[in-house]
């Protein structure tokens, strides 16, 4: 079972841990992934660290994060994954993290293939995306994809001294809008 | 070493499970309220599950009582997917036939109450899954939460059959807790029975 995908224009590979640390170094140091209530990465070593963690909860069939590599220059565009799989509810949580050079065009070439590996392959029935409450333009894209809203959470976490709630959009198989 | 106090209700308490309870306790499990939860078999299941109830609680990831009142076991109330540094945990009530609304919301309000004095836990969810009493409704209703989400598909009730879930939040008024030098104004690790040297 290969958990490597291609699009036309890109490359959807499971990280390789000590080759791709600058590569997610740059991705996660940016401020793009202000949906996520967490700080962006400051030095490199915090990348490789989050390589290990996830080829660990990798294999324990936790979660899984594919980096999206754009064919024609080698760059690692986004990180799309899943965690918190729940295999007796069949559910996951989408987390995505993307560059300025990843938008719907391009999340509607490469999330299908994603998509549809976890709904056929995986077996899993919905997928969530909890997105800090005033992230307006993640909320459209998952919307264009076709996800739900189907409510806000609330103070799920403290974050730099403030209550962050958290808005729920959800996927279930044959939904994704493409 | 004690971590589930035992908590007055009307006509009755909530209490901390004990094996002397087993045969009421599979009573409750023999009815399942939750959809697509099938009846318990074996009774000695419910043993582990006491143990577990202990160290749960000895561990702040959940907290489990039984509901008994005119001197029956009719229900339990329990927290879990409990995350002490959020200050947040999911309840749930499971209950006999005979449980009524006002038992349930009673049993729940003491339970919030003490983990929310105790233990400062300020934000308790509640899920309730279609199919399920609009009783657990009424007594949510009645201790206050309201309905944040509908998570549709939420719960797997068969191969392919699945039910929406509704989840309540309730967000207590208090103050968060002031972190101060560890060790300065450490709590026993809860344990009830200790002294203030830690000692059980």
């Amino acid at each position: 079972m290969s958990w490597n995908f291609e699009t036309e224009q890109f490359l959807i590979r499971l990280p390789v841990s000590d080759q791709d640390g600058a590569a997610l170094f740059h991705l996660l140091s940016q401020s793009s992934a202000a949906h996520i209530p967490r700080l962006p990465m400051t030095v490199e070593a915090q990348a490789l660290d989050e390589l290990r963690r996830i080829a660990m909860r990798f294999e324990t069939r936790e979660a899984a994060f594919w980096l999206i590599e754009r064919k024609s220059d080698g760059e690692v565009v986004a990180r799309i994954g899943v965690q918190y799989i729940n295999w007796m509810m069949l559910n996951a949580q989408l987390q995505w993290e993307l560059s300025a050079e990843c938008g719907l065009e391009e999340l509607q070439e490469v999330l299908p293939v994603i998509v549809n590996y976890l709904s056929d392959d995986l077996h899993l029935h919905r997928l969530e995306m909890r997105l800090r409450t005033g992230s307006d333009d993640q909320s459209k894209l998952l919307t264009a994809l076709g996800f739900s809203h189907e409510g806000t959470l609330p103070s799920q976490m403290e974050f730099e001294g403030e209550d962050i709630d958290l808005d729920v959009y959800s996927l279930l198989k044959g939904e994704l809008n493409i | 070493m004690k971590f589930t106090p035992e908590l007055e209700i009307p006509g009755g308490c909530i209490k901390p499970l004990h094996y002397d309870d087993i045969e009421g306790l599979f009573e409750l499990y023999k009815h399942p309220e939750i959809p697509g939860q099938r009846p318990l078999q074996d009774k000695e299941q419910l043993n582990r599950m006491i143990d577990y109830s202990v160290q749960m609680a000895a561990t702040q990831r959940g907290m489990m009582w039984a509901i008994e009142t005119e001197g029956q076991i009719k229900g339990m109330v329990s927290g879990f997917d409990w995350q002490p540094s959020n200050l947040r945990i999911v309840m749930r009530v499971d209950g006999l036939p005979q449980l009524t609304v006002e038992e349930r919301t009673a049993s729940l309000k003491a339970a919030i109450s003490f983990l929310s004095t105790k233990y400062h836990v300020r934000n308790f969810a509640y899920q309730w899954i279609e199919g399920q009493s609009d009783d657990i409704k009424a007594a949510l209703s009645e201790c206050g939460f309201t309905l944040a989400a509908r998570l549709r598909d939420g719960w797997r009730t068969g191969n392919t059959e699945f039910s929406d879930v509704e989840q309540y939040h309730w967000i207590s008024s208090e103050n968060k807790p002031v972190p101060r030098k560890l060790g300065d104004d450490d709590d026993l690790g809860q344990n009830l029975n200790a002294n203030k040297r830690g000692e059980s």
